[in-house]
């Protein structure tokens, strides 16, 4: 095991730091934060990246917080439950308490996160040379089959924007018989289109074409912004709310579609419930803010849990991590702890320095951070576009991938306005490669014999797994209507 | 399995979408058949999953469309809640943006990257609802020079440089 210590460590704190920034801005969340640092880690070690991505998403749940306290408008989405007390309290003149008690309840969010994470995902490698192309193939359905779940309102359109996915993961060199499909004699498409360019335009481009000519957001006065880190006494009134919103995070994180925000929510009200201050909440309760902040940030660790160990990214965040993996060559599931194990351990590590980072980024980067929610609106947005384009060039000197990125971001814009799902096509572009080239592999292997999905008993089990998935939410919804 | 559109809005939209849904489908079919058989082809073939997807997309759409449809005869006219002059107006800026971006793309190889992305900046500032001043331009052109040096001098990616060194 050999890895970069000193490369990780600046990469946690550098992934930190961009993603309190990131996440403090309204309207940036985490996974736009990620994806426009995406480009710029092309050219780093396998391990670099995936800590500074891993470090920006643990970073922007915090940093989501910060507007959120002081000028009642979240960061993030998940941010969204810590503006209640958050904002009381700063009216209350105690918004310094509020920025201390949500970084704090991060950093112990963040490390029970790590535990549990760890703790699970390591047991999946001792099974990781039993797969076989069935079972990577039933794996790749079994995360198709999360649509079911992520689709929103409407399975019709989720499973259209899956299909959408799966449709551009074709494009490129045929895995079996080596034909070029879609390329039109291009030689830039020949090795298919690069997930991060999908991921850039889906989040970041289309968002910021989304937002065009949205009004801006309240501004800050500095003197609020002085984090004051809670006393002993207040450690011990919010260990019960911080213990819920870490649970709940934990178990959220590993769900498709779960996600931070949920899971703020249920650990607001789940720290209602069981409070002795019940009255308090919605007042400026410090308990209010420690259960959301320590539930999104448990789930900024829980979340590489099924993308880590199966290759299912279980949000847009992980999905963009998941982005980063494949960008350098890393194929996660769980081949990637025999055949890389040196990266996940690097990333363990590097997520560990990213908890401990998060509380003297958050304290230190307070000013900053300040002036830039303080700038005007267009200017940054300005400065986002500018980067996006630039960063996505440097990743080969290409215009063509600019101009593909562009196209990503209307094609993202557009699902925005006819309320598409942005996630199922992502899982369709990061898992089509796997299902068509493993379904073909294990034909041709087997002779043709479709039954091969079913002796297989790992394909077989994931399989069923995936149609209790599909049917369970199909349940769900037909209960629903 | 899900609530029809409720308004005509919502109709209106479910039913373009079904079109060019359709329209995706029938496209990438078309494309997928002129994918040549090669003699090491499997069963599948390299042109057996991108038709199934065709196909996949063909039925959905064409089930979006059904319920748009329907739909149009029981949706609320809720025309008046969705500002028609607003949507044009968001829809021109954000198209906008794209001009922007696709003329940063077609340009910069001429006008080089300093030039093209402070006219980036600029352009978008203005789409973004802020004033097209002094202060924009100076803040247009600062901001390219700082980009230049974070990419160009620090990063060392050589980004375009136009036509300006075959002109000294």
């Amino acid at each position: 095991m050999a890895f970069d210590a000193l490369g990780i460590v600046v990469a946690a704190f550098g992934g930190v730091a961009w993603g309190i920034l990131g996440g403090a801005l309204p309207g940036i969340s985490p996974s736009i934060t990620m994806a426009l640092l995406l480009p710029f880690t092309y050219s780093m070690g396998a391990t670099t990246a995936v800590v500074m991505l891993a470090s920006t998403y643990i970073g922007a749940e915090y940093g989501g917080s910060i507007p959120a306290i002081l000028i009642r408008t979240p960061g993030t989405n998940a941010a969204a439950a810590t503006v209640v007390d958050g904002y009381m309290m700063k009216l209350q003149g105690r918004g310094g308490e509020a920025l201390g008690i949500s970084l704090y309840s991060g950093f112990v969010g963040g490390l029970f996160g790590m535990l549990v994470l760890v703790s699970l995902t390591e047991r999946l490698s001792a099974v990781a040379l039993a797969f076989t192309p069935p079972a990577y193939f039933a794996l790749g359905v079994l995360g198709l089959s999360v649509i079911a779940t992520l689709a929103g309102e409407s399975l019709i359109t989720g499973l259209m924007a899956g299909v959408l996915g799966l449709m551009i993961s074709t494009v490129g060199t045929d895995p079996v018989t080596g034909l070029n499909r879609f390329t039109f004699d291009s030689p830039e498409l020949l090795s298919g289109i690069p997930p991060l360019l999908v991921l850039v335009g889906i989040y970041a481009v289309a968002d910021l074409f989304a937002k065009t000519g949205e009004p801006d957001w309240g501004k800050a006065a500095r003197e609020e912004a002085r984090i004051k880190f809670p006393t002993p006494a207040m450690w011990r009134r919010i260990a019960k709310p911080q213990a819920i919103g870490s649970l709940l995070g934990a178990f959220e994180g590993m769900m498709p579609g779960g996600g931070g925000a949920v899971s703020s929510f249920l650990a607001y009200n789940e720290a209602r419930r069981w409070s002795k201050h019940k009255e308090e909440f919605g007042q400026g309760s410090p308990e209010g803010i420690a259960a959301p902040e320590a539930a999104n940030n448990t789930v900024a660790c829980t979340a590489l849990v099924p993308m880590l160990s199966l290759g299912i990214p279980s949000s847009n965040s992980s999905a963009v991590l998941l982005g980063g993996f494949l960008m350098h060559g890393l194929i996660p599931g769980p081949l990637l702890f025999v055949s890389h194990g040196d990266v996940v351990h690097g990333l363990y590590i590097g997520m560990f320095i990213a908890n401990v980072a998060m509380l003297i980024i958050g304290y230190l980067i307070m000013a900053p951070c300040m002036w830039l929610v303080n700038r005007p609106r267009p200017y940054l947005m300005a400065f986002i576009y500018a980067l996006v384009m630039s960063g996505v060039y440097a990743i080969q000197n290409s215009m063509f991938h600019v101009g593909l990125t562009l196209g990503f971001g209307v094609l993202g814009a557009g699902m925005k306005y006819f309320k598409l799902p942005v996630l199922p096509l992502v899982l369709g572009v990061v898992l089509g490669f796997m299902v068509e080239s493993n379904f073909r592999r294990a034909l041709v292997i087997s002779g043709g014999d479709y039954r091969t999905f079913v002796q297989d008993p790992i394909a077989a089990t994931l399989l069923v797994v995936a149609l209790l998935f599909v049917a369970g939410s199909l349940f769900r919804r037909l209960r629903d209507t | 399995m899900r609530r029809a559109p409720a308004t005509t809005v919502d109709a209106r939209r479910e039913l373009v979408l079904g079109w060019a849904m359709l329209a995706i489908a029938a496209g990438y079919y078309a494309l997928a058949t002129r994918i040549p058989e090669s003699g090491i082809a499997d069963a599948i073939g390299a042109q057996g999953l991108p038709k199934a997807y065709a196909a996949i997309l063909a039925l959905l759409s064409i089930i979006v469309i059904g319920r748009a449809l329907r739909a149009r005869h029981t949706a609320i006219d809720a025309a008046a809640a969705e500002s028609a002059a607003g949507l044009r107006h968001v829809g021109l800026r954000t198209a906008g943006m794209l001009v922007v971006g696709a003329l940063y793309v077609a340009l910069v190889p001429w006008l080089g990257y300093i030039v093209s992305i402070a006219g980036l900046i600029a352009s978008t500032v203005a789409l973004q609802g802020g004033r097209l001043d002094r202060r924009t331009a100076a803040i247009a052109a600062g901001g390219a020079l700082l980009l230049w040096l974070l990419f160009v001098r620090l990063l060392g990616i050589p980004h375009p440089s136009g036509i300006w060194p075959s002109m000294l």
